[in-house]
C-alpha cells in the first residue's frame, strides 16, 4: 500500500516536469527541420533589451535594428553619410533641410513608406514623453513640413553642422504610425522597411529574422535568413565559428581575437573602430582640480603600452577625436602633452605641491566597459611619477551609478564616439553636456564648441575643431587612450560582409554563406 | 494527510510575505539602479524627459507606496513587467522555470545513478582499497568547483556537435534526443559533486542497516546475498538519501545559476543573475517568490515520500 | 601512547596532510614568492610554463607568473573560509542551541529567520548580499558566513533536542542545576561531533563559495590575487591558454579536498554507527 503511494507520488513529479516542459515548449524554438543553406547564423553576446528604435539605448539592440529598420541616411564602409530611405537632399541654408524620400519602399505591413511617416518618426522621437534618447541629437529641429508625399522639409532653430551624421543613427529609424498605435510601443514587434523582418523571438536563446521579399535595394539581402544566438561566453562564440555552428560573431575580447587571427579555420575582421578609451578625471573634485596634476598624469600615461597590454595592440591610439575619423583626426603625439615624459611630470606635480605624489582611486568595473585591465595597467604607469593608484573595482551597476552621482576621483571609461565631432565632444565636454560627468567648465572650450556646431563651411569647421584638440589635450579634463578596433570573426564561408567601424551590421545585408 | 498537506501549504503564506518585504526593501538597497543603466553613460536627456522615464521605470513614488502598489498587483495576478526589456515578468519566469528544473532533476539523476551504487558497493567493502578510492573520488567530484568544470567541459566539446547547448536550446517535448544530449553534460558539471554526497549518505546508510539483526537473520536463513542487499538492506537504507536529497534541493538549484551561465541554457538561474545585475526590480522579486514556494513545496515533497516510504513516521504535527 | 584515533583514520589523515601543505605554503608566502605577484610583464604575456623562463606555472594574460599568485591566494583563502566559518557557526550555534533548548515560540522565531535565510540557494544568497554591500573581501566573509548561519542552527538545534530529554540531563536538573549550567556544562559538550563535521565541510565549501563569487566578479577584486578571479579572467584564455584556469582550479580543488577527507574521516570516527560492520 505505501509502496504504490512512493510510486504514484514518483510518477506525479516525472509528470509535473515533463508538463512544464511542454509549457516551455509552446514558445520554445521550432528546431529548423533542415537547415536551409541561405540562413546566416550570428553568434551575439548580449541579448537584444528591446527592439524600439526610439526607445532603445543597448548596443544589443542596435545591431538587430541595424537589420530591420532603415533611416533617412545610413553610413557606409568608409563612414561616409550616403542615402537609405532619402534618396538625395538639398541644403539651401544653414537652418533648412529638404529630402526627396525613395518611391515604393514598403513597410513589413505591406504599407508604402511616405514623408507622413518620417514626420511621424522624427516628431515621435522629439517628444518628451517618448523619452527618447535620440531627441538630443536632433534636437534644433523646430518645425517638420510634409511638402509632398515624398518631399520632408526640416527647419532648424539654430544651426546644427552634425545633423546628417544624428539621421544615421538607429535611435532616428522610420517607423509606422499604426503600429505604434496598435502595441503601444515597439519593444516586441518589428514593423520597419529594413532588408529582414521579424519571425520569431526566443528571449536569451534567438532570434530568427527572414527576408524581406519588398526590399528597397535591388538584389538585396542575399540571405534568407538571418539567425541571432545569444552566447554570452566571447571564447564560445570564437568556438562556435570554428566549429560552423556560428558563421558571424562580434568578439570585444582581445586574446580571443590574438588566438583568432592565428587560426586558418576563420577569418578575423577589425578594423579602428568609434569607441575611446579614456581615462577620466573628476575636475571639480581635489586634486584633479589643479590642471598641472591632470597634465602630469597625461605627461606619464604610455597609450602605446596601454593598448598593447589592455588590448593587446589591437587598437589605435588617439586624441579627443577618435582616430579613424580620419578627415578630423589630429593623432596624440602631434597634440599637447601628447609624449610620455616622466621627469615633466615630476616637476608639474611638484609646483602643484605634491613632490612626493599622492594616493587616489581609479573606479572601474571588470566588463568590457569598465576597462579593469586599463586600470591596471595605469596602476602601474602610475608609479613611475609617484602616484599611487587603488582601484576601486565595482560590479557595473554600481560603477553606473558612481558615474551618475559623479562620486569618482578618476575612472576608465569606454566613451561612444562618432565620425562626426559635435555629436560626441559637445555632449561630453561643453559644461552643458548631459554627459559631462568630467564636470569641465571651461569658458574656451565651450566657445570653440558651439561655434563648431554652427559653422558650415568645411574649412572653418575643420580649423575650429583642430583647436578643440589642442585645447583639450593641453587642459586635459580626461585623458583620451586609444580606439580599440571593431573586430568580427567569420568562418571562410561567409563572403560579402565589410564592417562599417561604429559596429553596425548592416552589411550583413549583403552576406552569404557559400559552401 | 490531507490536512497535513493543507496545513504545509497555508505555511507558504507567512514565508511569501516575508520573502517578499525582504526583498522588496533589500534589493533597492544595492547601489545602482535600472534606470541608471538604461541612461549608461551616452544617453543625454532633458528635465522633462526625466520626469516621463523615472514615471516609467518606477522611481517617482517613495518605496512603501511602491510596495503596497506591487502586493496590490500581486494579488490581482499582475507581476508587473520588466524594467529593462517591458515584458510581462510571470510569463518569462514560467518559460524559464522547467528548463532550470529539468537541469536540477537530471543532475539529481545522475547524482543518484553514479553515487548510490558506488555507495552500496563501499559500504560490502568497507575499509578496503576499492572502497578508500571510490569515497576518494567522490569528495573529489565534491570538491570541484562547479564553473571550473563546466568551463573545461565546454573547451573539451566544444567542437562536437549537439553536447553544448550554446543558444540551441531545443525542449524535451519537440526532440527528445536532442535536448537529453545536450542537458548531459551541464548536469554532469552539477550532479557530479552531490553524486559524492549521495554516496557517502547511502554507504552510511547501508553500513548501518547491515549490522542489523533483521539483515543477520535473512542471511542466516539462507537467502542469497544479492538479493538480501538489494530487497532488504537497500531499501531500508535509501530513506536518508531521500531527506537528504529534498535538503539539498537548494544547493542543486543554485549550482544551476552558474551552470547556466557558462553552458548558454535559457534557465531561471541565469534570469536571476541578469535581473540582479540590471537592477530589474519587478523580475528580482517575482523569481525570490517562485524561489521560496518551490522551496516549501519540495521540502513538502520530501516529507511526503520519508513519510510514504517508512512506515514508521506518522505526520503528526512535529515540533521541527 | 596509542595513536589518536583521528590518526589512524587513513583518509582523515590524507586531508590533513593536504591542509598542513597549503598552510606551509600560505606561510611561506608571506616571506619570500618566486616573482611579485603583481608584476605586469609586456614580454611575458601568456607563457606556457617552462622551467626555463622561471615561470613554473606559465603567466598570464598580464605576464604576472601564476604561481605566485596562486601562492599569494592561499592565504586569502584560508582567512575568507575561517573567518565566515567562524561567524556562521558562532552566530547559527547560538541560535540553534538556545532555539532547542527554549523551545516554544522563541524556537519557532528562530528557526524561522533560519528557515527565510535558507530558502535561498546559498550563493544567490551570497550574490545578493555582496550586491548589497558591495565588493569587498570583508564583504564576502559576511556573505558567506551569513549563508552558513541556517546550516549550523539546524544541526544544534536537533543535538540539542535529541539529548533535552535524556536522563541524564533531568538528574542534573531535579539536583538543582540552573539552566545556563547544564546548557554549558552538560549539553554543549555533547552535541560537538556533528558540529565539527560540519565546520570542515563548511571551511571547503566556504572556498568554492568564494571561488564562485569571484568567478562572477563579485568576490575578492584583482589586481590581488584569488583563486577564483584568477579562474575568472582566465575564462577567456582558457581555451588557447589552458594553463591559466588549470593550475588555480587545481589548487582549489586539492583544498577543498583535503577538508573533505578531514571532514569524512571525522565523520567516520565521530559517528559510533559506522565502526568496521565486517
Amino acid at each position: 500500500m505505501k509502496k504504490r503511494n512512493l510510486f504514484v507520488l514518483c510518477t506525479v513529479l516525472v509528470v509535473l516536469v515533463a508538463v512544464s516542459s511542454a509549457f516551455a515548449a509552446g514558445v520554445a524554438e521550432q528546431a529548423p527541420a533542415a537547415q536551409k543553406s541561405q540562413t546566416l547564423t550570428i553568434g551575439v553576446s548580449q541579448e537584444a533589451v528591446g527592439l524600439d528604435p526610439h526607445i532603445v539605448t543597448a548596443f544589443s539592440s542596435m545591431r538587430r535594428l541595424d537589420l530591420l529598420y532603415n533611416r533617412l541616411v545610413r553610413l557606409d564602409e568608409n563612414m561616409q553619410v550616403v542615402p537609405d530611405l532619402a534618396e538625395s537632399w538639398e541644403i539651401p541654408n544653414n537652418l533648412t533641410y529638404i529630402f526627396h524620400l525613395r518611391k515604393g519602399v514598403k513597410f513589413h505591413n505591406g504599407r508604402e513608406m511616405t514623408a507622413d511617416d518620417v514626420k511621424y518618426s522624427l516628431e515621435r522621437v522629439l517628444d518628451p514623453a517618448t523619452a527618447s534618447p535620440g531627441r538630443s541629437y536632433i534636437s534644433t529641429i523646430s518645425k517638420i513640413e510634409v511638402v509632398d508625399a515624398y518631399t520632408v522639409k526640416l527647419t532648424l532653430s539654430s544651426p546644427l553642422a552634425s545633423l546628417l551624421d544624428a539621421l544615421t543613427s538607429n535611435n532616428i529609424s522610420i517607423v509606422p504610425r499604426e503600429a505604434v498605435q496598435e502595441h503601444g510601443n515597439l519593444q516586441r514587434v518589428a514593423v520597419g522597411t529594413g532588408p529582414y523582418m521579424l519571425k520569431e523571438w526566443v528571449v536569451d536563446n534567438s532570434m530568427t529574422l527572414v527576408k524581406n521579399p519588398n526590399y528597397f535595394e535591388a538584389g538585396l539581402p542575399k540571405s534568407d535568413q538571418v539567425i541571432f544566438r545569444v552566447i554570452p561566453e566571447e571564447a564560445s562564440l570564437y568556438a562556435g565559428v570554428r566549429s560552423g555552428n556560428l558563421d558571424l560573431a562580434t568578439i570585444n575580447d582581445g586574446a580571443t581575437i590574438r588566438q583568432a587571427k592565428a587560426d586558418k579555420n576563420v577569418v578575423v575582421m577589425s578594423k579602428p573602430g568609434m569607441n575611446v578609451r579614456v581615462f577620466s578625471f573628476n575636475n571639480q573634485k581635489k586634486p584633479f582640480d589643479d590642471i598641472r596634476v591632470r597634465q602630469a598624469v597625461a605627461l606619464a600615461l604610455n597609450r602605446s603600452e596601454i593598448l598593447t597590454m589592455a588590448e593587446y595592440g589591437m587598437g589605435a591610439t588617439t586624441g579627443p577625436i577618435p582616430i579613424s575619423a580620419k578627415v578630423w583626426a589630429i593623432p596624440p603625439d602631434q597634440l599637447p602633452l601628447g609624449k610620455t615624459d616622466y621627469a615633466k611630470a615630476k616637476q608639474l606635480l611638484a609646483d602643484a605641491g605634491y613632490p612626493n605624489g599622492f594616493a587616489f582611486d581609479i573606479v572601474c568595473s571588470s566588463t568590457y566597459e569598465g576597462g579593469l585591465a586599463v586600470a591596471q595597467v595605469i596602476q602601474n604607469q602610475l608609479k613611475n611619477i609617484g602616484l599611487t593608484a587603488n582601484l576601486d573595482v565595482v560590479e557595473w551597476g554600481n560603477y553606473i551609478d558612481r558615474w551618475a552621482k559623479r562620486d569618482f576621483a578618476t575612472m576608465v571609461e569606454l566613451r561612444g564616439g562618432s565620425s562626426e565631432p559635435d555629436r560626441f565632444l559637445y555632449r561630453s565636454l561643453h559644461s552643458t553636456g548631459g554627459v559631462n560627468n568630467f564636470m569641465f567648465k571651461d569658458a574656451e572650450t565651450d566657445a570653440l564648441l558651439e561655434l563648431g556646431r554652427e559653422q558650415t563651411d568645411p574649412a572653418q569647421r575643420k580649423a575650429t575643431y583642430d583647436k578643440v584638440q589642442v585645447v583639450l589635450s593641453e587642459k586635459a579634463p580626461l585623458v583620451f587612450l586609444y580606439s580599440p578596433n571593431e573586430n568580427q570573426v567569420t568562418s571562410p564561408y561567409v563572403e560579402g560582409f565589410k564592417q562599417i567601424g561604429n559596429g553596425s551590421l548592416y552589411y550583413v545585408t549583403h552576406a552569404q554563406v557559400i559552401k | 494527510m490531507g490536512k497535513y498537506i493543507i496545513k504545509r501549504l497555508l505555511s507558504l503564506v507567512p514565508v511569501l510575505i516575508g520573502v517578499s518585504l525582504i526583498v522588496f526593501f533589500l534589493v533597492r538597497m544595492i547601489p545602482g539602479s535600472a534606470l541608471q543603466m538604461y541612461m549608461g553613460t551616452q544617453v543625454e536627456a532633458t528635465p522633462e524627459q526625466m520626469e516621463e522615464l523615472k514615471r516609467l521605470f518606477g522611481e517617482d513614488k517613495p518605496i512603501p507606496v511602491l510596495y503596497i502598489e506591487w502586493v496590490g498587483d500581486l494579488l490581482k495576478g499582475d507581476f508587473g513587467y520588466s524594467l529593462r526589456t517591458g515584458r510581462p515578468v510571470l510569463p518569462d519566469i514560467l518559460n524559464r522555470l522547467p528548463i532550470s528544473l529539468e537541469l536540477t532533476l537530471y543532475s539529481l539523476i545522475l547524482a543518484l545513478l553514479i553515487g548510490i551504487p558506488l555507495g552500496v558497493l563501499s559500504s560490502l567493502r568497507q575499509n578496503t582499497f576499492g572502497d578508500f578510492f571510490n569515497r576518494v573520488v567522490g569528495l573529489i567530484g565534491l570538491s570541484l568547483p562547479q564553473f571550473w568544470l563546466a568551463a573545461l567541459m565546454v573547451i573539451a566539446f566544444s567542437n562536437s556537435q549537439g553536447w553544448i547547448p550554446m543558444g540551441n536550446y531545443v525542449s524535451l517535448l519537440e526532440n527528445p534526443l536532442k535536448n537529453l544530449k545536450m542537458f548531459f553534460l551541464p548536469s554532469l558539471a552539477i550532479g557530479f559533486g552531490f553524486a559524492a554526497v549521495v554516496m557517502r549518505y547511502t554507504r552510511n546508510s547501508m553500513l548501518e542497516v547491515l549490522q542489523m539483526d533483521y539483515v543477520r537473520t535473512a542471511r542466516a536463513k539462507g537467502l542469497p546475498y544479492r538479493k538480501v542487499i538489494i530487497v532488504h538492506a537497500l531499501k531500508n537504507a535509501i530513506l536518508p538519501v531521500i531527506t537528504v536529497t529534498g535538503f539539498n534541493a537548494g544547493y542543486l538549484l543554485g549550482g544551476s545559476i552558474v551552470i547556466e551561465e557558462v553552458f548558454a541554457l535559457p534557465g531561471m538561474g541565469r534570469l536571476a543573475l541578469y535581473a540582479i545585475n540590471q537592477r530589474d526590480y519587478p523580475v528580482i522579486q517575482a523569481i525570490v517568490l517562485v524561489i521560496a514556494t518551490l522551496f516549501v513545496l519540495v521540502n513538502l515533497i520530501t516529507d511526503l515520500v520519508y513519510a510514504l516510504a517508512d512506515p514508521r513516521i506518522r505526520l503528526v504535527d512535529e515540533k521541527r | 601512547m596509542k595513536t589518536p584515533r583521528l590518526l589512524r583514520n587513513k583518509i582523515a589523515v590524507a586531508g590533513l596532510v593536504l591542509i598542513v601543505l597549503y598552510l606551509l605554503i600560505s606561510v611561506v608566502s608571506l616571506f619570500w614568492l618566486p616573482f611579485d605577484p603583481l608584476n605586469m610583464d609586456a614580454e611575458q604575456i601568456l607563457q606556457p610554463p617552462s622551467f626555463v623562463t622561471g615561470h613554473l606555472f606559465g603567466t598570464d594574460e598580464f605576464g604576472r607568473d601564476i604561481l605566485s599568485r596562486i601562492m599569494k591566494g592561499t592565504s586569502v583563502s584560508f582567512i575568507i573560509s575561517v573567518s565566515a566559518t567562524a561567524l556562521g557557526a558562532l552566530i547559527g550555534i547560538f541560535m540553534g542551541v538556545w532555539a532547542g533548548y527554549l523551545g516554544g515560540k522563541a524556537d519557532n522565531i528562530i528557526m524561522r529567520i533560519a528557515d527565510i535565510l535558507f530558502s535561498f540557494p546559498s550563493l544567490l544568497l551570497a550574490i545578493f548580499i555582496m550586491a548589497i554591500l558591495g565588493e569587498h573581501t570583508y564583504n564576502v566573509v559576511l556573505a558567506i558566513g551569513i549563508v552558513y548561519i541556517p546550516q549550523f542552527a539546524r544541526i544544534s538545534r536537533g543535538s540539542i533536542i535529541a539529548l533535552k530529554g535524556n536522563e541524564f540531563i533531568r538528574a542534573a536538573k531535579s539536583n538543582g542545576a540552573g539552566r545556563t549550567y547544564i546548557l554549558i556544562h552538560h549539553l554543549l559538550p555533547n552535541i560537538t561531533a556533528p558540529l565539527i563535521v560540519q565546520i570542515s565541510l563548511s571551511l571547503s565549501t566556504a572556498i568554492l563559495l568564494e571561488s564562485a563569487l569571484s568567478f562572477l566578479g563579485l568576490g575578492v577584486q584583482p589586481p590581488n590575487p584569488s583563486w577564483g578571479n584568477m579562474l575568472s579572467s582566465a575564462r577567456k584564455v582558457m581555451m588557447f591558454a589552458p594553463w591559466t584556469a588549470v593550475y588555480p582550479g587545481l589548487a582549489i580543488v586539492l583544498l577543498v579536498l583535503g577538508f573533505n577527507l578531514l571532514g569524512d574521516g571525522l565523520r567516520d570516527i565521530l559517528d559510533p554507527r559506522l565502526r568496521n560492520v565486517r
